[in-house]
């Protein structure tokens, strides 16, 4: 787990329950059921809670509160709780949530929204049945035991008569909510599980859909920024005289950097009648930026200097058994050094929202995933409570992680807070490659002791990367125990193990990219695991078996049961051992990340330079499965983010500022990359489900390495992979 | 020196500046929004529009390219959703985040109207040019076969 995971989860949840004014135990439905709200609605609706509405014609909303940035969270949840109310989804309309405490913890990231939000939204929609069914066992004055709901009506059992739900809107509201609403086992689901359409698809393939940069309002401007380059650097001088003398330029802004994590980095903004104007005056700005102490970062250099720190002793985070004892007593030792890149998420809607800051309130239209992180960072910035920032969240035309950071909606902020206007604020996609929070480079250094039967016995593993850590302060400059606990706490079985965090000061914003940590865990991991396999000359799959096995520990038995279960189906689906054609080959990878298994095979054809990935066998055990069409689509776009980080790209700094700028230097998959065949399977459905947006990233890069080197020979150690 | 554009069947006289980029005019101007910025190098293919039924990048066209010319926007693939794309990018839920798919269909289209049974090779050869960041390429590839049968009564 990530320091994400776990220091979101942590002040997310408090928050969220300290709202609902509820302990751990509580129900969360009861949050949003003010006296008041049913007082005054009694008569023409029925909201038993924040997720539920229904009107009196029947007509049903229910709203999202977790932010649709592509992943499909806002048909899974709905349509749980539609399940739950046994609503028809033919009359339900999806809404998303403002930012509202109301609907919990709205921060949308590390895969947990199913895990977290799941059980309370059916608990909300499972508490409205009940009343719906107490409303019309009241009118017809029979016991509830006779009484069942079914899409969107209440029959009974004893004179087969019916009321629709809009009939039964205004009794329903005076009754008192279900403290423990009872919910339906998996055999009763109707929409649970099933491969229902997303309730946004229509409004995508038409033009309609509104995200944070398409957000209009009467006599609003549009904004263009110019960042400085380097973190920590400043504005020496700016002759604004050329672009305030252009038709339509409203103003040029001068933006300091916002000391807070989530705060601007500092830059220029021009304010004009439109965003082509806006970006031609900013680029008659004469701008001098002075570099300040990271004007010295370069990317080549410093991951060399990160290899040197996890190849000599580092500082000891872990340790279990006798290391120093294994590694005396080995038969075969060794090992390997890898590396990887800092990478952009380069979502296609780049960074954009739309602020309205007035003397008695700011409105904010964005693309985000914290809509709180905005009023909490927005607040600060203008001296106003959070609660007194409205924000309406967008559709995000993508995010991986990017938009939890709310530095551009502040940037708009300041620009509105300028201008008098509402401003909406569109990055360029230069801005959005030059100045983003990068996924961390990193080096990693495992040694491996085996004994005669092949064995491992002994493991070490340093790692160093700039860690998230250091956005939040600048004071930490290595990985800590917390974020190293991916690979201390591995289901793996070794008897002893240590360890090692290797300096690696950041001179970059680093931030949250799909997976986190977990994607240079999961390569260095399973490259190294099919190397050892080789040193061993042990089937790789056979080997995986055999490490996992190893585990004796009865905490982790559940994860080593569910790691090779996705493992076995991984090889199963791929015929693991059947010949290939000539110069193919074929890797796998298993990585447990999020609270969820993951196993991927990749077959990869290799001629001269040119690697082509031709089919992906998925095995994944994310428990119960939603929505499965969903949960493949998510699958499906891990393998493509996976190719192009593993094959394309790489952010590299020089002069401490960003080398790349647009999409032919930082050229993620197309479609000519992209395998015609990704086969998904879900396996150990009747468990709790978990989140899937980003475990399927991890496992590609180091199955498609393993793959490269079962065709080619060829041992590739760095992402991304250049062939020499 | 004003400029007449024909957008999706309707006629707009305009004043602004002959070098505006086709997409600026369109989304801030008429705030047809439908057609989306991504790079503005024509590198991504998310501001795709037809301009007389070619597919060109609207942030590399002009105002003045298009002055006397036939705009088609992801808002008039169809007045109602029914363009076969449209149909067949529902079927295979092939949307994720949805951003780039305006310009995905309008290439689409320009493919199938030129190619009407299109292989593989040569779907991926006309879609080479539009980024999916959220990684849909197999679903755009059934969806565009899917759409193509359907076109020719299979």
């Amino acid at each position: 787990m990530t320091t994400f995971n776990k220091e979101m989860n942590a002040i997310t949840r408090r928050e969220f329950l300290k709202a609902s004014g509820l302990g751990a135990g509580g129900l969360m439905i009861g949050v949003s059921l003010p006296a008041s709200l049913l007082a005054s609605t009694r008569s023409t609706s029925f909201e038993p809670n924040a997720f539920v509405y229904i009107a009196q014609n029947g007509d049903t909303t229910l709203y999202c509160g977790r932010c649709e940035m592509g992943q499909g969270i806002s048909t899974a949840l709905p349509a749980a709780v539609a399940d739950e109310l046994e609503a028809d989804w033919e009359r339900v309309s999806v809404l998303q949530g403002d930012a509202n405490k109301k609907y919990g913890p709205q921060a949308t990231g590390g895969s947990n929204s199913i895990n977290e939000m799941l059980e309370p939204m059916r608990k909300a929609g499972a508490a409205g049945k009940e009343m719906l069914v107490a409303a019309a066992a009241k009118s017809w004055n029979l016991p509830v035991e006779n009484c069942y709901a079914k899409s969107h009506a209440v029959y009974n059992s004893v004179d087969d008569r019916s009321l629709q739900y809009g009939q039964l809107v205004t009794l329903a509201s005076e009754l008192p909510v279900p403290e423990n609403p009872v919910l339906k086992t998996r055999a009763q689901f109707n929409y649970i599980g099933k491969p229902l359409q997303r309730h946004d698809q229509a409004d995508m393939v038409s033009g309609v859909r509104v995200y944070g940069a398409d957000k209009k309002v009467p006599g609003m401007k549009y904004a263009a920024i110019k960042h400085i380059p380097v973190l920590g650097g400043s504005i020496k001088s700016v002759d604004k005289s050329k672009a305030l003398a252009m038709p339509g330029v409203v103003d040029v802004i001068i933006i300091p950097r916002f000391e807070k994590a989530y705060g601007s980095i500092g830059g220029v903004a021009v304010v004009a009648d439109n965003t082509w104007i806006a970006e031609q005056a900013l680029a008659a700005l004469t701008i001098e930026f002075e570099a300040g102490e990271n004007g010295t970062y370069d990317t080549t250099e410093y991951k060399q200097q990160l290899v040197k720190n996890v190849e000599a002793p580092a500082k000891i985070e872990f340790e279990k058994g006798s290391l120093d004892k294994a590694f005396s007593d080995a038969a075969i030792r060794f090992g390997g050094t890898y590396v990887g890149g800092h990478l952009s998420h380069s979502p296609m809607e780049p960074m954009a929202s739309l602020v309205w800051v007035q003397e008695d309130k700011c409105v904010i239209w964005a693309s985000t995933q914290d809509p709180a992180g905005i009023q909490e960072t927005v607040g600060a910035y203008l001296d106003r409570k959070p609660e007194d920032i409205t924000v309406h969240v967008m559709a995000s035309g993508g995010a991986f992680g990017r938009k939890f950071q709310c530095d551009y909606v502040q940037e708009a902020a300041a620009c509105s807070k300028a201008t008098g206007f509402p401003v909406q604020l569109t990055w360029s996609r230069e801005e959005d490659t030059r100045t983003g929070y990068y996924h961390s480079c990193s080096a990693q250094h495992i040694e491996a002791s085996l004994n005669a039967e092949g064995k491992v016995t002994g493991w070490l593993h340093r790692a160093a990367f700039p860690p998230i850590g250091s956005t939040f302060n600048p004071a930490v400059v290595q990985p800590t125990a917390g974020d190293l606990d991916a690979v201390s706490l591995h289901p793996y079985g070794i008897e002893n193990m240590r360890v090692e965090s290797g300096m690696a000061k950041a001179h970059t914003r680093i931030g949250w990219y799909r997976a986190v940590y977990a994607i240079f865990y999961g390569f260095a991991i399973n490259v190294f695991t099919d190397e050892l396999a080789h040193k061993a000359g042990v089937d790789t799959v056979q080997f995986f078996r055999d490490i996992y096995a190893n585990n004796k520990n009865p905490e982790q038995q559940a994860q080593v049961e569910r790691c090779r279960g996705v493992l076995d189906k991984a090889a199963e689906m791929a015929a693991w051992g059947q010949p290939l054609p000539a110069n193919h080959g074929l890797g796998i990878a298993v990585h447990h990340s999020f609270h969820s298994y993951v196993a991927m095979a990749v077959q990869v054809e290799v001629v001269g330079k040119k690697i082509t990935v031709h089919r992906v066998d998925c095995a994944v055990d994310c428990g119960l499965v939603l929505n499965p069409d969903i949960a493949t689509a998510q699958m499906e776009g891990a393998v493509i983010m996976g190719i192009g980080l593993t094959l394309n790209t790489e952010i590299s700094f020089k002069n401490g500022a960003v080398v790349n700028s647009n999409f032919h230097d930082y050229p993620v998959l197309r479609i000519s990359q992209a395998p015609v065949e990704i086969n998904v399977s879900f396996i150990n459905q009747d468990v709790k489900p978990t989140g899937l947006g980003e475990p399927g990233v991890p496992t590609l890069a180091p199955a498609l390495a393993n793959a490269i080197f079962a065709a080619s020979g060829q041992r590739y150690r760095s992402l991304p992979i250049k062939p020499a | 020196m004003s400029h007449t554009l024909t957008i999706n069947g309707h006629l707009h006289t305009t004043d602004v500046d002959s070098d505006m980029p086709l997409l600026w005019f369109l989304r801030d101007t008429l705030e047809l929004t439908g057609t989306k910025y991504g790079c503005g190098m024509g590198l991504c293919g998310s501001c795709t529009v037809h301009l007389d039924g070619e597919a060109v990048r609207s942030c590399l066209f002009t105002v003045g390219d298009a002055d006397g010319k036939q705009v088609t926007t992801i808002e008039g693939l169809s007045t109602d959703g029914s363009h076969p794309l449209q149909i067949a990018w529902l079927k295979n839920n092939v949307s994720q985040c949805g951003y780039c798919q305006a310009g995905q269909l309008m290439t689409a289209a320009e493919l199938l109207a030129k190619k009407p049974d299109p292989s593989t090779e040569e779907i991926n050869a006309a879609m080479e040019g539009n980024i999916c960041r959220c990684g849909t390429y197999k679903r755009i590839r059934l969806a565009i076969t899917d759409a193509a049968n359907q076109m020719k009564g299979v």
